[in-house]
């Protein structure tokens, strides 16, 4: 069959095969069309919130019904009793949650990514299972470590545990840009004469540093949303996702809402930091 | 200088070891312990007593739960692998310069916490909610008609929440695709479909098997979607964990059960990988990678 | 949940999963295992007593006395305490206010407590280790986990000369209540009974009985909440048992009505203390409810919603006023605690929430509200007022109270147990 047929072209002079209609139907209808749909999809409920978090709700307490728009819930965004220590809470723990994580994950990353070493499987199966371990059973495991120690739960076992479950995340993350990294470059700096300590700083830090950035801002929306495991190891804490889920058994107030979309604004801001970073870092 | 480039990842391993032995391997090693406890909160306590007969209790017990946990994350998984390989495709293959954004686009709404997105579904389906309410008024859906507290709401909820994990793994496997390689397919005269189904498709399954896991697993566990929006015949393994753990307090048996959903994960996993055999796909793919 | 897993490689993935239990690893494998289950017994034995006792011996008066500290955290309920908008729209406790004009000390509220069980499991670890559980004043329901605290002396034992309000004002059911002779260890903080609340314009007639809430003709499929943790007594009553008394055959009676009320498919699903959203939103019809839920949400709400007492009975309970042990401020605890039986404070109290209050001054004093914002103006809410002073859940009659019965009490490891294997399958079914 094939012997007859045009000898194929050589592999670096390709270019574009025919489309035909179908194929254009497709990747330039279709295609694009069902992707766009699935991103407004999964925003959904965040265009509800967003909406709603400007509802005149008669009861402090968010309704499906649309009573009409009113900007006194952004006037008064602090003002549910419970609901802004919640917040703080939430806030003072994920930023020292994930600047411990990524400094640990980071080396653990690094480590991953470009030796190789004895015990590099089964840590992978570690780093595997960390990541996909269902959240109830090491919410559990946790509390049941901390209850059979006799330490309070409190502060402190939020944030150690939100570090235990971050790490991992922040490994692969850094591995991942490691391993894509040139290693010429390293060695051409240590031919330079530079010492192995400060051409890790002056070279591959910087090359890793969109990694780390991506696994700090991981990192701290894991802590910022966690619910599962900090509903277990929390004990008197309360975070905003507690808090929010023992509100909605008796109404969510719509503070709720305005203070989900300021999160999701500034999420969208440090994205798109992140983002615009790595384009720079790249190009350099 | 050789011995001592040696010990070098051990060094940077060691305090992400010591953390991980802390709190996560430690941890689940105790389970094991408090599962094989007995006694109770209400009079003094649990004691270590080789109490294997936790594990037959809530064997006996919860198998309903056990199997429908199953079968709602496999059609999770299903599910949002249908959803995410079209999308993932597109942008991994043609979307150009727009990758990291739609990427972005896509993983943004997962910033707000889940416990507000999943409440806001609630309200969107509920029964008289801005979907189902003017269905109904103009008499396209009987008035008894429901969503909330369905096994439909819950399986649709848990993939909701979980499709960033399906997606993210799929999109890497897939951009890492030499597109050269459908190029050459076509060029021998392969149609679209058989370029799909014989070059990219087997070159994702890398990342169709990761996504599976990453989906798979943790979804099993879940009981915050069948609390929200489920329903009595909804209960989920999890709920009966969470439920055990901190309203009955019955730190045993749940203990029990936690054991017994990471030893079926665990088994599974293992299984899949082996039935997939995905090593030769990636011999061949092995520049690409 | 948690978003961006990140750029996963698939291949090491492959490589993780791999890893396979060869024969020489396996014994490495187990080596761990066992070394991390030896290090499990071992911390087992140095740590506390998981679970144990410490009961607290310190008298009384010496606990509760001296100088009260500056702040007081006080965990409550949702929904469980007076609540206003002062004119730049900070939300804000009038009565806690007060609270702090008199006597200078800072509340701490929460309304963290949903669940007396979930509650219950985030402080024991702590009451066991003899920890400062993190509370000063917490509120628990007669009941399994009310006993377990004051049986364990986990609770302090209060000091009854500290009480004047108390012993001046409260009503004679929250003086020396069955599971807490002498109010040894509590006060009653509100009451309430559990009966049936029902969207009128959503069900088919008038709801009146416990078997409306399994004929589909009357609430239809998939449209009632039924409470999990009252359920057990309350069938029970309106099947004619008295809980107090009742044992295992009764439990399966309960349990065998709550079976068939399953099958009838009118359950939507079996709440916490959550049902009140839904029920607002109308994916309830009608559920077991809380009386003053209901009728916040029917009185100044303005809901068409409807509370009703069942034929059968409905069950009684009492929110009570706790002191756990290790406390940091026990005499600030006390004197919040005695605080809240001065019939002003009860008043503000109970216009807002609308529950049973332990202070039956307080009618008198609620319809004087009533009468002066008539006076005033005021009709609206003089006329809600109105209707709370003259409401017969707030305010029950000796014949309303006689219908009215406490749950189970006498709760040891065993009947707890015997009583979850009961009734638990239903709600996990």
């Amino acid at each position: 069959m094939s012997t007859v047929a045009a000898p194929p072209k050589a592999i670096p002079e390709l270019g574009p095969a025919p489309l035909n209609r179908s194929r254009k139907r497709w990747t330039r209808f279709i295609l694009p069309t069902y992707t766009i749909a699935m991103i407004v999809y999964l925003a959904s409920p965040i265009f509800v919130m967003i909406l709603y978090g400007f509802n005149d709700v008669p009861f402090d307490r968010q309704t499906a019904k649309f009573w009409g728009f009113t900007l006194d819930w952004w006037k008064n965004v602090f003002n549910v009793p419970g609901l802004y220590p919640a917040f703080k809470n939430s806030l003072k723990i994920a930023p020292i949650a994930a600047a411990f994580s990524t400094m640990i994950g980071t080396l653990f990353g690094l480590a991953l990514g470009r030796y190789r070493f004895r015990g590099l499987q089964p840590v992978d199966f570690i780093i595997f299972l960390a990541i996909a371990v269902p959240e109830i059973v090491l919410g559990a495991s946790l509390l049941s470590m901390f209850v059979l120690v006799g330490v309070s739960t409190g502060y402190a076992t939020i944030i150690l545990s939100h570090i235990g479950f971050s790490i991992a995340f922040v490994a692969v993350t850094v591995r991942a840009r490691v391993q894509g990294l040139d290693r010429n470059l390293e060695d051409a700096a240590q031919d330079l004469f530079a010492s192995p300590v400060s051409a890790f700083f002056k070279v591959t830090l910087p090359l890793i540093a969109p990694a780390i950035l991506a696994g700090f801002l991981l990192a701290f929306v894991l802590s910022l949303d966690d619910f599962v495991i900090t509903n277990f190891v929390a004990g008197p804490v309360l975070t905003f996702p507690l808090w929010v889920y023992g509100a909605q058994r008796i109404g969510v107030p719509p503070q709720v809402n305005v203070m989900g979309t300021l999160l999701f604004a500034a999420g969208i801001l440090a994205a798109v930091a992140s983002v615009l970073a790595q384009r720079r870092r790249s190009r350099a | 200088m050789g011995a001592r480039r040696r010990l070098v990842p051990y060094y940077l391993l060691a305090p992400g070891a010591l953390f991980l032995l802390v709190f996560f391997l430690i941890p689940l090693g105790l389970m094991l312990f408090t599962s094989l406890e007995s006694g109770g909160l209400l009079s003094g306590g649990f004691r270590f007593s080789w109490a294997f007969e936790n594990y037959t209790d809530v064997l006996g017990q919860y198998q309903v739960q056990f199997v429908r946990s199953i079968v709602y994350s496999i059609i999770v998984t299903i599910a949002a692998l249908l959803l995410a390989y079209p999308m993932t495709y597109w942008i991994a293959f043609y979307a150009g310069k727009w990758k990291s954004s739609l990427l972005l686009l896509i993983l943004v709404p997962f910033f707000v916490s889940f416990v507000i997105r999943t409440i806001q579904w609630k309200f969107i389906l509920g029964d008289h909610g801005p979907i189902l309410g003017p269905l109904k008024d103009i008499g396209l859906l009987p008035q008894g008609f429901r969503v909330l507290a369905t096994p439909f709401a819950v399986v649709a909820g848990i993939t909701y929440n979980f499709l960033p994990f399906t997606a993210l793994p799929l999109y890497v496997a897939l951009e890492r695709i030499d597109k050269r390689l459908v190029e050459a397919a076509k060029d021998l005269y392969a149609s679209r479909w058989e370029a799909f189904r014989k070059v990219v498709w087997p070159l994702s399954l890398p990342g169709v098997f990761a996504a599976f896991l990453l989906t798979f697993v943790p979804a099993t566990g879940d009981y915050v979607n069948a609390t929200l929006l489920g329903g009595p015949g909804t209960t989920m393994i999890g709920n009966i964990i969470q439920e055990k753990f901190l309203v009955e307090l019955d730190y045993p048996e749940a203990a029990a059960l936690s054991v017994i959903l990471m030893i079926v994960m665990l088994v599974l996993a293992t299984v899949y990988a082996r039935i997939l055999g995905t090593e030769d796909v990636q011999r061949v793919a092995g520049a690409g990678a | 949940m948690d978003d961006d897993r990140s750029m996963l490689d698939p291949v090491a993935m492959q490589r993780a999963l791999r890893y396979r239990l060869t024969r020489r690893n396996l014994l490495r494998n187990t080596g761990i295992g066992v070394a991390g289950f030896s290090l499990a017994s071992l911390l087992a034995a140095c740590g506390s007593d998981e679970g144990g006792t410490t009961g607290q011996s310190a008298a009384p008066q010496d606990v509760f006395s001296g100088e009260p500290r500056d702040t007081l955290n006080f965990a409550n309920w949702p929904a469980y305490m007076d609540q206003a908008k002062d004119k730049d729209g900070n939300v804000f406790h009038p009565s806690l206010r007060a609270f702090q004009q008199r006597t200078g000390i800072e509340v701490n509220y929460q309304d963290v407590i949903n669940d007396n069980a979930e509650f219950f499991g985030k402080i024991q670890p702590l009451l066991a280790g003899g920890d400062d559980p993190g509370w000063d004043v917490i509120v628990i329901t007669n009941g399994r986990y009310f006993t377990t605290l004051t049986q364990n002396g986990w609770v302090y034992e209060l000091d009854p000369s500290k009480r004047p309000n108390f012993d001046a004002n409260a009503a004679s059911w929250a003086k020396d209540p069955f599971y807490d002779p002498g109010n040894k260890f509590g006060m009653a903080w509100q009451s309430g009974i559990t009966g049936i609340g029902f969207n009128t314009e959503q069900v088919n007639g008038e709801i009146t009985k416990m078997d409306d809430l399994a004929n589909p003709d009357k609430v239809g499929t998939s449209s009632v909440g039924m409470l999990e943790g009252d359920m057990p007594d309350w069938v029970m009553i309106n099947l004619g048992i008295d809980p107090v008394t009742s044992g295992p055959d009764a439990w399966r009676e309960a349990a065998a009505w709550l079976k068939m009320q399953q099958e009838s498919g009118t359950v939507r699903a079996y709440y916490g203390n959550d049902y009140l959203p839904d029920l607002q939103e109308g994916n309830l019809n009608a559920a077991m409810a809380w009386s003053g839920d209901v009728l916040y949400s029917a009185i100044w709400l303005g809901l068409d919603m409807q509370y009703v007492f069942p034929e059968g009975g409905a069950l009684l309970w009492i929110d009570n006023m706790l002191v756990p042990a290790g406390a940091q401020n026990p005499v600030g605890a006390a004197e919040i605690m005695d605080f809240y039986y001065n019939p002003d404070i009860a008043t503000m109290l109970t216009e807002w929430i609308l529950y049973m209050s332990p202070v039956p001054a307080t009618q008198e004093l609620i319809q004087k509200d009533a009468d002066k914002n008539f006076d005033q103006g005021y009709k609206g809410y003089a006329s809600k007022l109105q209707a709370t002073a003259e409401n017969e859940f707030l305010y029950p009659s000796e014949e309303f109270l006689g219908r009215t019965t406490f749950g189970f009490g006498d709760w040891t490891d065993e009947s707890a147990e015997e009583w979850d294997a009961i009734f638990l399958p239903i709600s996990q079914g």
